[in-house]
């Protein structure tokens, strides 16, 4: 098979195939499970089998013209393999957990619908280079996104679904004025064309970058467009993982290094506001999280926080903090999946989310309590977990650019990591039992989540053969190799 | 081969680890065996490649990111040491360990140390090092949190504490990238002090290696880990292995990573934290009544003097402060695991319940006796002269230096007078009483370092020019410091001390009537007392301190948070609302309302035009 297809079926295996899965359903839940992991796996396989080639230095592209831009152009490099195998991966483990997760719950036919075709709609996003065609599947994400956050259909759940679907729409709107002006300065919606047009004496207009950094700030939950983030939390905990860990905030920062340094040529001053704005949301979700009592709202806040990690990497520009910021999403995407998905054990066995009311259940959920333990401690960045790297090569590059006061700030934002994580850590599992629970009854469940925190330690201790294609990548993304 | 056997020094000691992880209980003795195994190669090995000199790089991550290991006089000195102390230890625990909880993860954290600490010290790039240095919080929050049900807290605020300047010493090897534009190289990299940027790379590094070392303001976990964790714990890691591991990186900052020299103001830094340490931790020691918690205070106070000396830059100070860091580790371990010895077989380490265990201990008793004299600076023990050196230095920079450290030793010798006195000697309690001495397991260790210290002290140029010396090289200026001190006014003024310390026990005896009471008339003095109350509701624990100051910014936070949800969940909101209202209210139903709408807005959309044409 040539790239070409692979591409091709990536995107619409799980994309097309998701709406089969209801009729499957009807059939048989268990065939359906099965089609709803086999679907996203094939995203995975086509991802891994395109690599070796994207490695060579081969640029796969398709191709279709239509009129006033609107060009079905889909192209595999180093950076959207990488961002594909990340998605899926952390993806495909969270379906498998939600076998059992979501069996307990009403309208299982949708969530499998929804979510297969959430991560379809990422794919499209991450191998679409045109603007348009971006703008077309960020939205379906958007749409399927609000089924997913308002699943329980609460009244308060609805809201708190509708909130996020209208931030994240209206900063989508915000952004799609920003392409439309892209395509006055340029005439084209097409990536390539686009990093041709623009240059350094002739950058991109800052309308526009405001524009676009409004709608991709919005989708990746960075200050002040991020409470909703926290908000969403109402929903079933798979969900809230796939949200935070491969899909739905990894959106905003897949797009940011996609366009602002693959293709477009922006005026210097970003590289600072950028981190600043990071900087800030850094610490004001840090804090957050050490005050908030809801568990899932702290991992949400401290998602926030996160990704103003990756953003400090990426906006300091530079092939160290590019890398760093690259290998963060990873190690972010798969501690912070294994975060939620523990929570969401807890969650089920005890029917409690304030962590005021829990404690001691190490001893009931041993496994759970380790593997939260091993997440927290990669997003931490301690060796030899895989948060480390990413960690020291992202303050290690703002420190490298010269820009010491943002990096001291991180530092601190890294300290109240620290503190809220083990502060979370300590009042579910240890103490005195305040909530008892039925113990760990479900093996599908604890698999998912050890299967995690066991790739966040490899990923760590293996760290050699990961950080070369990653530095391949950042260094394609800057334009240093083919 | 010798790059196989280094790679082994971090291979055996880990896998060994693993494997007593995952050993099953059920074998009897499996993992003691494991344990001992692996720490007795652990020694061989370090023990052939002694003298022997080795680095060797293989490409890692990129970026200036290699695995580069070096092996040479220092590096083996400090492994070596580790070596010794981890065998000795292990063979200690495999008594005292027997039959307590949690015995396979306490061996696998153990070997895990082991591995690290070899690991950080034959690193020869800063991230290979960061990495190694930081594997270690793993293992100290697990070997604390295996203590007892509620030892959690203590680990978890070792584990910040730790955690925190760690992220210091990575910032600062961040910028020692920066300023020497991507050499991580520890051997290549010499950068001078002038500026501002090195300076603080130098402060950021030293932060993390004076906390490994675990001296103020970042100590005030050991006290804790000396009540919740395994007795072992604190002789194997607080006293000895982190004391190396720190003071290691401290002295290759001081002197080849960057040029500190005796007149730039980082080295008054050090001088000025090492005394403070001294002062504070001593002062707390002093009024402790609880064996394990007083020799913590000890493990504190005496890292103030490895610091005050290397921070001198002078060389009679920086030979005194690295000949004080193996001394130290060798009498506080020995005096933890006499502490250990009287727990097994008293079943309490409240020196209130103590007391006349001398004569039913008295191998215990004699190793205290050699090891609380050795720390207590007695001639000819081995801190008797590492002390001398270090006092050497100070007075070169400045009395007043000079000054806290001996009275620092005033106050030592006094605290040990009153622990031996009351735990040891003294009235018989009944709880004691008919105990037995301690097993052979447990006391061979205890000889072994005692001897030791014997040793260090009569031989001192057995120590002082194979495995001090070297580390220094030209920087010694053709100075020998072995032998007998060479100032006849510094020995005097410390056998001063040793009297008047002497004196101050006799008299504090004498007023409170009992051995435990002999530092009440300093705790209880005026002035003295409120502080130490102060201090022991924690109100002056910098980790309380920072957790409020954390909590305070946390709160900020918070607000901003909930203000700019308030922008979402209630501005927007009630605007939409009052909006609609407003046009809801034009909605009357009389036509001639809407034709006058209909109107005005045709007239703007022509004006629009008109002016547009225009």
């Amino acid at each position: 098979m040539n790239n070409n297809t692979l591409i091709l079926l990536a995107i619409f295996i799980p994309l097309l195939g998701s709406l089969i899965l209801p009729l499957l359903g009807c059939i048989s839940c268990r065939m359906r499970n099965l089609a709803a992991l086999i679907m996203v796996l094939t995203s995975l396989v086509c991802a891994t089998l395109m690599m070796p080639s994207v490695l060579a230095g081969e640029h796969s592209k398709i191709t279709l013209i239509f009129p006033l831009g609107f060009n079905f152009v889909l192209v595999a490099d180093m950076l959207s393999i990488f961002m594909a195998i990340v998605s899926s991966l952390t993806g495909a483990i969270i379906v498998f957990y939600s076998f059992d997760y979501i069996s307990h719950y009403e309208n299982q036919n949708e969530y499998y619908l929804m979510v297969v075709m959430f991560l379809g709609s990422m794919m499209g996003i991450i191998f679409s280079a045109n603007l348009i065609l971006l703008y077309v599947f960020w939205e379906l994400t958007a749409l399927t996104s609000w089924r997913l956050i308002g699943f329980f259909r609460e009244k308060n759940h609805v809201l708190k679904a509708d909130k996020s679907f209208l931030v994240t729409v209206f900063g989508a709107v915000v952004m799609l004025v920003g392409f439309v002006m892209i395509y006055q300065q340029t005439g084209s919606f097409d990536y390539d064309v686009i990093k041709e047009k623009l240059t350094a004496t002739n950058p991109l207009s800052s309308i526009a970058v405001i524009f676009i950094l409004f709608g991709i700030l919005s989708k990746s939950a960075t200050l002040p467009l991020h409470t909703w983030l926290p908000d969403a939390g109402v929903a079933p905990s798979p969900v809230t993982a796939l949200l935070h860990a491969a899909v739905l905030v990894k959106i905003g920062v897949y797009v940011y290094a996609r366009l602002f340094i693959s293709t477009f040529t922006v005026d210097e001053v970003w590289h600072t506001i950028i981190p600043f704005i990071a900087a800030v949301s850094a610490l004001v979700s840090a804090g957050a999280a050490l005050i908030e009592t809801d568990m899932k709202r702290i991992i949400a806040y401290s998602t926030v926080s996160q990704i103003a990690f990756i953003f400090l990497g990426l906006a300091v520009g530079g092939e160290l903090a590019i890398t760093g910021g690259l290998l963060y999403i990873l190690m972010h995407g798969l501690a912070k999946g294994g975060l939620f998905l523990c929570a969401g054990i807890v969650e089920q066995n005890t029917k409690v989310k304030d962590i005021t009311k829990l404690g001691g259940l190490i001893h009931t959920m041993p496994v759970t309590a380790i593997s939260f333990l091993l997440c927290a401690f990669s997003v931490m960045g301690i060796p030899p977990f895989g948060g480390f790297f990413s960690k020291y090569m992202v303050i290690t590059g703002a420190v490298g650019s010269g820009q010491l006061f943002i990096a001291f700030t991180f530092i601190f934002g890294a300290f109240l990591t620290l503190i809220y994580l083990f502060r979370l850590f300590t009042m579910i599992f240890m103490g005195e039992v305040k909530t008892p629970s039925k113990g760990e009854n479900s093996p599908i469940m604890l698999t998912s989540v050890a299967m995690l925190a066991v790739l966040s330690l490899i990923s760590g201790l293996y760290i050699n053969y990961i950080a070369g294609p990653v530095q391949n990548t950042a260094q394609q993304m800057l334009g240093m190799i083919k | 081969m010798i790059e196989k056997l280094m790679f082994a020094l971090i291979a055996i000691p880990a896998i060994a680890g693993v494997l007593a992880l995952v050993v099953p209980s059920r074998i009897r003795g499996a993992r003691e065996f494991i344990a001992m195994l692996a720490t007795i190669l652990n020694l061989f090995i370090i023990i052939a490649l002694f003298g022997k000199t080795h680095s060797f790089s293989y490409p890692w991550v990129g970026f200036g990111l290699e695995f580069s290991m070096r092996l040479y006089h220092f590096s083996s000195f400090i492994i070596l040491a580790s070596a010794g102390f981890s065998f000795l230890i292990c063979m200690y625990s495999t008594t005292f360990m027997m039959n307590k909880n949690h015995v396979g993860q306490f061996y696998a954290y153990l070997l895990l140390s082991v591995a690290m600490v070899n690991g950080a010290v034959l690193a020869d790039n800063l991230v290979v090092l960061l990495f190694f240095w930081e594997g270690l919080l793993l293992t100290l929050f697990g070997m604390i949190i295996i203590g007892h049900k509620g030892a959690y807290k203590t680990a978890v605020k070792a584990f910040i504490i730790a955690g925190v300047t760690d992220l210091c010493l990575m910032l600062g090897i961040g910028l020692v990238f920066y300023i020497t534009k991507g050499n991580l190289t520890i051997s290549k990299l010499n950068i001078p002090l002038d500026t501002a940027l090195a300076s603080t790379a130098f402060i950021l590094i030293m932060i993390g290696a004076i906390s490994k070392a675990g001296s103020m303001p970042f100590h005030s976990w050991i006290p804790d880990a000396a009540v919740d964790a395994p007795l072992p714990f604190m002789a194997f890691l607080p006293a000895a292995l982190e004391k190396l591991l720190g003071i290691y990186l401290l002295a290759r900052i001081s002197l080849d990573m960057f040029q500190l020299t005796a007149f730039s103001w980082v080295s008054t830094l050090m001088m000025v934290i090492g005394s403070l340490t001294i002062l504070f931790a001593v002062m707390m020691a002093l009024v402790q009544k609880d064996y394990k918690k007083l020799l913590s205070y000890h493990a504190i106070s005496q890292v103030g003097y490895m610091i005050l000396g290397i921070g001198t830059a002078v060389p009679a100070g920086i030979v005194g402060g690295l000949f004080h860091m193996i001394n130290h580790a060798m009498y506080k371990s020995c005096l933890f695991l006499t502490g250990g010895s009287v727990e097994k077989q008293t079943g309490t380490t409240d020196l209130a319940r103590l007391g006349g265990i001398g004569k039913y201990m008295p191998v215990t008793f004699t190793c205290f006796i050699i090891a609380a004299a050795a720390i207590s600076g007695v001639p000819p023990l081995n801190g008797f002269f590492s002390k001398e050196l270090v006092y050497d230095g100070a007075l070169e920079r400045h009395w007043i230096f000079y000054a806290a450290a001996l009275l620092g030793s005033f106050l030592t010798a006094a605290s040990f007078l009153k622990l031996g006195h009351a735990a040891y000697l003294g009235k018989e309690s009944p709880a004691v009483r008919n105990v037995k001495e301690a097993p052979m397991p447990m006391l061979i260790p205890m000889i072994v370092i005692a001897g030791g210290c014997v040793l260090f002290g009569l031989y001192n140029p057995l120590p002082l020019n194979n495995l001090i010396q070297p580390i220094l090289g030209d920087k010694l200026e053709g100075h020998n410091y072995t032998g007998w001190p060479h100032s006849v006014f510094l020995v005097v003024m410390t056998l001063v001390a040793l009297a008047a310390a002497y004196a101050n026990h006799l008299f504090g005896v004498r007023k409170a009537g009992k051995a435990i009471g002999a530092s009440d008339h300093i705790h209880h003095a005026p002035g003295l007392s409120e502080i130490y109350d102060a201090a022991e509701k924690g109100l002056l624990d910098p980790y309380n301190i920072g957790l409020k100051i954390a909590g305070f910014i946390a709160s900020l936070a918070w607000r901003i948070d909930r203000g700019v949800d308030w922008l979402y969940d209630t501005l927007t909101v009630e605007s939409a609302y009052d909006l609609t209202d407003i046009i809801k209210e034009q909605h009357t139903g009389k036509y001639s309302t809407y034709i006058i709408w209909s109107l005005v807005g045709l007239l703007v959309i022509i004006l629009y035009f008109s002016i547009s044409l225009i």
